[in-house]
């Protein structure tokens, strides 16, 4: 395998970095090789790029699912559980409406933690080590990141900047 | 953009009626005045870090004294001396602290409204305050706790309401709407603070980007490594998305439910089919009124604020208020026309007491502050326009809400099916332990304004994204794409 070197190119709007990546697959670099840095939640299809999976919803359903088994245990298992069952006026040891209530808490709290749970664990968060990054992203930059043949990288920073790259530098991780 | 008289004279009248409305909606939309990403973000920045003046510190001193004295110093009496110094006794055993609970879940309903439902329905108007709003969700919910806790009493063994395996073999009635308080109230404060969280990334990493010392170690922490790649957006769109859509029942679910602590139990004035809707629009009705408060004090207090938070949002907000205000005045109407019907003899006596007995002024005050000052100034779009007026309305309605829920526990409680135990609630050290959540509630405000971005930037710059200017014919019209 040729040796490879990590580019970032900043631009200050979205059409030229659209026009950037669709010049960077014109050039060889297969969608897996770059990645867009954005300050705003710029869509994949503005930019012309494949959608990103996240597991977030599958994670939040087995969450849901979870609480769910989490509330009918509280509901239908512990009224049985204990010595004491508790006799509420002509209720049933386990009531239909009350448990009602519980599965639908447990449920959503499972679903809810489960999503927040989920953001951590696709992007693997807390990450506190060095990364590629620049910072004029926070001020509403886009800076797309690609891994090009190292040989490549003149012919790579031309392509860029002749589409209006603000700068284009070796990406090279720095503490955030 | 400067708007020159020679220029308007040169150009033809139709180009002329443009320009003066382009020039018209930049001023009243902030969707449409759009500023570069990087000088809003040193203006939110700015707003932050900037010293603080002797006026915040003053305000800061007194509810420090306030929270110290009313909130930590009453409630150590409190636990010390037993709930014989508060003012609950037979037959009103609920009193300002269940008050207390009930009204700060109901601001805190704002918060899930505002960025919730709003965001559900694409309300553009809401961007620059979905943040502020959120916040009052999450401090709203500790006060609501507290109050809970300082009506506990033994504070202390508030983990018996836990349901786990113990050697005395005692379980958690899950058949009891207090112990569905616990299940839900839990729920909505894990999950509002999430959801807060969540959108607060982004500007975590932007602040990170943009501060030194110990300002950085701190966002650099919360921002967890946040760079802003197509995954890390893409987890986070989709999150937000169920958080909003999810967390919607969560929020009625949880005023619904406290509304079953009164109307589970077959007392007059309480035993209504009514009381969930009921509830959940009086808390959203004193969750506006609330937001509003906090928008204009933002606005009037913290630097370049008024650039993000304009009259437009206060119209948007007034409107809200109104229409809330009337669904209010429906519930009640109902809720009150249906027991007056009824004829029982308690009940009766009840609702005459509520009217004419020695708080009847409460009663009346209830229905001027929620219902008659709200109409008589929101149907004006110039008088809702106005961040002051609307503060005000904002202010009264919540002390409306205050009174009605004094009267749905306390007065409600004082007549029941035994005249002999009939006795007028009053309150004892209920009054500085509320009063102390109040300042704690201002006071954590206050402290979070000058560690959070209060302005959800990437938010506002999305919105400024989508929207533009466009002409029909000779109207000039505001067009919204859908980016999200």
């Amino acid at each position: 395998m040729a040796d490879t070197i990590n580019l970032l190119a900043v631009f200050s709007d979205l059409e030229p970095a659209a026009d950037a990546i669709d010049q960077l697959r014109a050039l060889g670099l297969s969608d897996e090789n770059l990645n867009i840095i954005s300050g705003i939640p710029v869509t994949e299809a503005m930019l012309g790029r494949p959608n990103a999976w996240s597991n977030v919803p599958r994670i939040a359903f087995g969450g849901a699912v979870l609480g769910m088994f989490a509330g009918i245990f509280l509901a239908f298992v512990t009224p049985y559980w204990y010595p004491y069952p508790i006799q509420v006026s002509s209720q049933a040891y386990v009531p239909g409406p009350p448990s009602v209530v519980v599965l639908f808490e447990l449920t959503m709290l499972g679903m809810l933690l489960s999503t927040f749970l989920g953001v951590f664990l696709d992007s693997f968060f807390p990450n506190y080590r060095p990364m590629e990054y620049v910072k004029e992203v926070s001020d509403g930059k886009i800076a797309v990141f690609f891994t090009c043949p190292t040989e490549s990288k003149e012919k790579f920073t031309k392509a860029m900047t002749a589409l209006g790259a603000e700068k284009v530098e070796v990406a090279e991780a720095e503490q955030l | 953009m400067a708007y020159d008289k020679k220029h308007k004279e040169a150009i033809p009248p139709a180009e002329q009626h443009h320009a003066h409305s382009e020039e018209h909606f930049r001023e009243k939309h902030l969707m449409l005045d759009p500023l570069p990403r990087g000088q809003m973000n040193d203006m939110v920045m700015e707003s932050m870090t900037e010293p603080p003046t002797w006026k915040f510190w003053l305000v800061f001193a007194i509810l420090s004294v306030i929270v110290a004295y009313g909130l930590f110093y009453s409630w150590a009496r409190l636990i010390l001396e037993g709930v014989g110094i508060a003012g609950v006794n037979r037959p009103a055993y609920w009193g300002i602290f269940l008050v207390n609970t009930v009204f700060w879940i109901g601001i805190s309903h704002a918060g899930t409204f505002i960025s919730a439902i709003l965001r559900v329905f694409r309300a553009e108007f809401r961007r620059p305050f979905t943040r502020a709003a959120e916040l009052m969700t999450t401090f709203g919910l500790v006060q609501a706790g507290f109050s809970i806790f300082m009506h506990m009493g033994r504070v202390w063994l508030a983990y018996w309401l836990m349901p786990y395996p113990n050697e005395r073999m005692l379980w958690p009635n899950l058949h009891s709407p207090l112990s569905w308080d616990l299940l839900a109230i839990t729920t909505y404060l894990l999950s509002s603070t999430m959801y807060l969280f969540l959108p607060l990334i982004p500007d975590l990493a932007m602040a990170r980007d943009k501060s030194t010392g110990w300002r950085k170690t701190f966002y650099k922490t919360l921002a967890l490594g946040f760079r802003g790649t197509e995954g890390e957006w893409a987890h986070l769109r989709n999150a937000m998305n169920i958080f909003a859509f999810a967390i919607i029942p969560v929020m009625f679910s949880v005023h619904t439910i406290v509304s079953w602590d009164f109307a589970a139990a077959t007392r007059p004035g309480w035993n209504s089919t009514i009381f969930g809707p009921y509830f959940v629009v009086g808390a959203l009705h004193s969750g506006m009124g609330a937001v509003i408060v906090v928008l204009a004090i933002i606005r009037a207090t913290m630097k370049n604020m008024k650039y993000f938070i304009r009259p437009e949002h206060f119209d948007a907000i007034g409107k809200l208020m109104l229409i809330i205000s009337m669904a209010w005045a429906y519930f009640f109407f109902n809720d009150y026309m249906v027991q007056w019907y009824g004829g029982d003899k308690w009940t009766k006596q009840l609702l005459h007491f509520h009217e004419a007995g020695p708080l009847g002024w409460m009663w009346f005050a209830m229905l001027i502050f929620n219902v008659v000052i709200p109409w008589a100034i929101l149907w004006n779009p110039k008088w809702r326009s106005l961040p002051w007026l609307v503060s005000i309305v904002g202010i009264l309605i919540n002390v409306g809400m205050w009174f009605e829920r004094y009267i749905i526990i306390p007065i409600s409680l004082t007549i029941n099916r035994m005249p002999f135990t009939w006795r007028m609630y009053t309150p004892g050290i209920e009054i500085p332990l509320g009063i102390g959540t109040l300042a704690f509630f201002a006071l954590l405000y206050m402290v979070a304004s000058k560690l959070i971005p209060l302005i959800p930037v990437w938010e506002v710059q999305e919105g400024q994204m989508a929207h533009k200017l466009t002409k029909y014919g000779r109207e000039t019209v505001v067009t919204v794409s859908e980016l999200e």
